[in-house]
């Protein structure tokens, strides 16, 4: 995560374009759908359709495809780093063998790798769709609009306006701190020297945050902000092209279910119906 | 350590997600009891400054970089691990939906390996060491051992989901975060040493002691 990413973001889901526009809700709840169908299919064809679905998503969101692509490899390494185990760690059918007898790779461990990269893939490109389509306060306030607890989602909303004001914040100090020639990565300077500058930074957001949310308390409850308060939302209705988006990713996801059922011997990476 | 989605079987995110309910409970009842109305601007903005300070990169030794995580901070800040789950709720699912970072259908396990066990391991070792080594080595170690046992849960959650081999699965992140533990110790140690200098009333040990001296 890089915070100049946050600020980029913001801009992005600004714009206007056919999936801008679309409700909030709608967007959000089409994220989640597509996910989780996503992630529990054992079929490979399952995350290869979404993700086309996606990236014809993204074109008419006017997004940029290098970008998004940048932004999903950014967030592969630690799935990737479980990927990297799987064709070694399942049992099957062994297609490959090194000279140490245990380290053989074999088609089921293969399979679960392509597929769980797929579904990894999938699951950050409605990521990146979602976050670049919609701004932050509108997820939240979807949330909110979906049933949300009040107590969290009053967190939640207060929590993403400030996110900014912190980012904003570490930005100044670290450009104070590089004004000042220091550098977290350089070797110049001591390791422990430089770690203990970090936590003295980390150290004063900490405080900052604790100062900031006593004042915003102070001011809130001036403008008789009490337990039975409730947070104000705009008002969107849910139209017919939301209703249509929301209706042509079902009707997708059922065709595939469909096609899955009926195919079920036939398709999976290298011929094997993978079981979870 | 974000676990992603489309790794964890349905059924073990369904049971992480009772954890995170039944925890959701109970620190909204700990938020209501200890903290009243101010509650909800305080956690807000401190996991506005969490998510700031956990997008900080930091160098770690063998040419790697990874950041903080906090759950022991807040916990011992607040002294209660109640605090980390509201906390870390929120920075979770805020780092899911807009960055990818950590799956939608693992904000579960990421909230009990971050928060639940974070928190509860580092808090229960600081209380339990502080008086036989003093404050700061018992948050150093309540730290590390946080960062390390909460790894290596997520290690285990992934060898039960069939995803990671055990011994080199409990290996490679027992190593990776014992390293990670000593940065995450150091600065929650720097982090305590700066709040109790600055502002010591922050600190709930703090203000038990004052409220206590008021009713003597």
């Amino acid at each position: 995560m890089n915070i100049n990413e946050a600020l980029d973001l913001d801009a992005l889901s600004s714009q206007n374009s056919i999936v801008h526009n679309l409700e909030g809700r709608i967007k959000l709840i089409a994220v989640l759908v597509i996910i989780v169908f996503t992630v529990y299919s054992n079929q490979l064809l399952v995350p290869v359709v979404m993700e086309i679905f996606l990236l014809i998503m993204i074109f008419l969101a006017n997004l940029s495809f290098i970008n998004s692509f940048k932004r999903i490899a950014l967030l592969l390494p630690f799935g990737g780093f479980i990927i990297l185990f799987q064709p070694f760690i399942h049992p099957g059918a062994i297609i490959w063998q090194s000279s140490v007898s245990w380290l053989h790779i074999t088609d089921l461990g293969l399979n679960w790798a392509i597929l769980l990269a797929a579904r990894l893939i999938v699951s950050l490109t409605a990521i990146v769709l979602l976050s670049s389509t919609s701004p932050v306060q509108e997820i939240v306030q979807s949330f909110r609009k979906l049933g949300m607890p009040k107590d969290l989602a009053m967190i939640l909303s207060i929590m993403v306006r400030f996110l900014f004001v912190f980012i904003d914040e570490l930005s100044a100090i670290r450009t104070a701190q590089k004004s000042r020639n220091f550098n977290i990565h350089s070797k110049l300077t001591p390791y422990k020297w430089r770690i203990k500058q970090v936590g003295y930074t980390i150290g004063m957001m900490f405080l900052k945050a604790f100062e900031k949310g006593e004042n915003v308390y102070f001011s809130m409850i001036s403008r008789c902000f009490s337990d039975n308060s409730q947070l104000y939302s705009s008002k969107k209705n849910i139209n017919l092209s939301d209703y249509s988006y929301l209706a042509l990713i079902i009707i997708l996801m059922a065709i595939l279910q469909v096609t899955v059922m009926f195919f079920n011997q036939d398709l999976g990476y290298l011929g094997i119906v993978l079981y979870s | 350590m974000h676990i992603p989605d489309g790794f964890i079987p349905y059924w073990q995110c369904a049971i992480y997600y009772v954890i995170l309910i039944i925890a959701l409970y109970f620190a909204s009842r700990w938020a209501r009891n200890n903290l009243d109305e101010k509650r909800i601007p305080l956690m807000a903005v401190l996991a506005a400054g969490i998510f700031a300070i956990m997008s900080m990169n930091l160098p770690i030794p063998f040419g790697t970089s990874g950041h903080m995580v906090g759950g022991t901070l807040v916990a011992i800040v607040f002294l209660a691990p109640e605090a980390a789950i509201l906390v870390f709720t929120v920075v979770l699912l805020i780092q899911a939906l807009l960055f990818g970072d950590g799956g939608i259908t693992a904000l579960g396990a990421n909230v009990l390996n971050m928060a639940i066990i974070g928190g509860g391991v580092g808090l229960l070792t600081f209380k339990g060491l502080k008086n036989f080594i003093g404050k700061y080595p018992a948050i150093g170690i309540g730290a590390w051992l946080a960062t390390f046992i909460s790894a290596e849960f997520c290690a285990i959650e992934m060898i039960i989901a069939g995803k990671f081999p055990l011994i080199i699965g409990l290996t490679s992140m027992g190593i990776l975060h014992a390293f990670i533990g000593i940065i995450e110790a150091v600065l929650t140690v720097i982090v305590i040493y700066v709040l109790e200098k600055y502002r010591p009333d922050l600190l709930a040990w703090n203000r038990k002691r004052k409220s206590n001296e008021l009713v003597i």
